[in-house]
């Protein structure tokens, strides 16, 4: 294809912005929601997904819902678990420090689980924008 | 916090942020785009309750 023919915005995406830095990038938007995006120097993103995702977690235990823990015995503790875990160290500091017990006779129980589940799955979606723009795939 | 609409609405407003950033650049697209899936996800989620309303469980 003729170079001239490709549209302004994709000639100037680069063909790859370096396997190792988006690995890095991942693993760091993995463990903190919106690090791999500061990483990759997309400050508006990191910093409104960092506060979205945060809110969302915290918000969730704070209306007495659950962290599940790892219980690989029944199918849809496994789902609870991988959601809530998709929050990364959120998750797994939260749940060394014994927050998120859950109280299931709490009138907001189901909305806090919700909000931690959610807050997980947007986790990994985030993980995933941070692949597509280290790889060049997107701005 | 007993209020289900205000959490629905908290729930709605951030997930719709989180959203907004992931597809869309350009501060107008993202204005515009946020009122639109913050609207439905309210819309649908007031619509939803009523058709379950007179559910009995």
């Amino acid at each position: 294809m003729d170079m001239e023919s490709i549209p302004q915005e994709e000639s100037s995406l680069p063909a790859s912005g370096g396997i190792l830095k988006t690995a890095v990038a991942c693993v760091a938007g993995f463990l903190v929601p919106g690090l791999g995006h500061a990483l990759l120097r997309k400050w508006d993103r990191a910093l409104v997904f960092l506060a979205a995702i945060c809110v969302m977690f915290f918000l969730g235990i704070r209306l007495q819902g659950r962290l599940f823990s790892p219980d690989f015995s029944e199918f849809f503790a496994i789902l609870k678990f991988a959601a809530e875990a998709g929050g990364g160290l959120l998750y797994w500091l939260s749940w060394l420090q014994g927050l998120g017990t859950g109280n299931p006779a709490a009138y907001s129980y189901g909305f806090g689980n919700v909000f931690m589940y959610t807050a997980g799955l947007l986790n990994m979606l985030v993980v995933v924008d941070v692949f597509d723009i280290g790889m060049g795939r997107k701005k | 916090m007993n209020n289900h609409f205000l959490l629905m609405v908290i729930f709605s407003a951030l997930v719709s942020l989180v959203f907004v950033f992931l597809t869309k650049n350009g501060a107008r697209d993202r204005i515009k785009y946020f009122f639109y899936l913050f609207g439905s996800f309210i819309l649908l989620s007031v619509l939803a309750g009523w058709i379950m309303y007179p559910f009995p469980f």
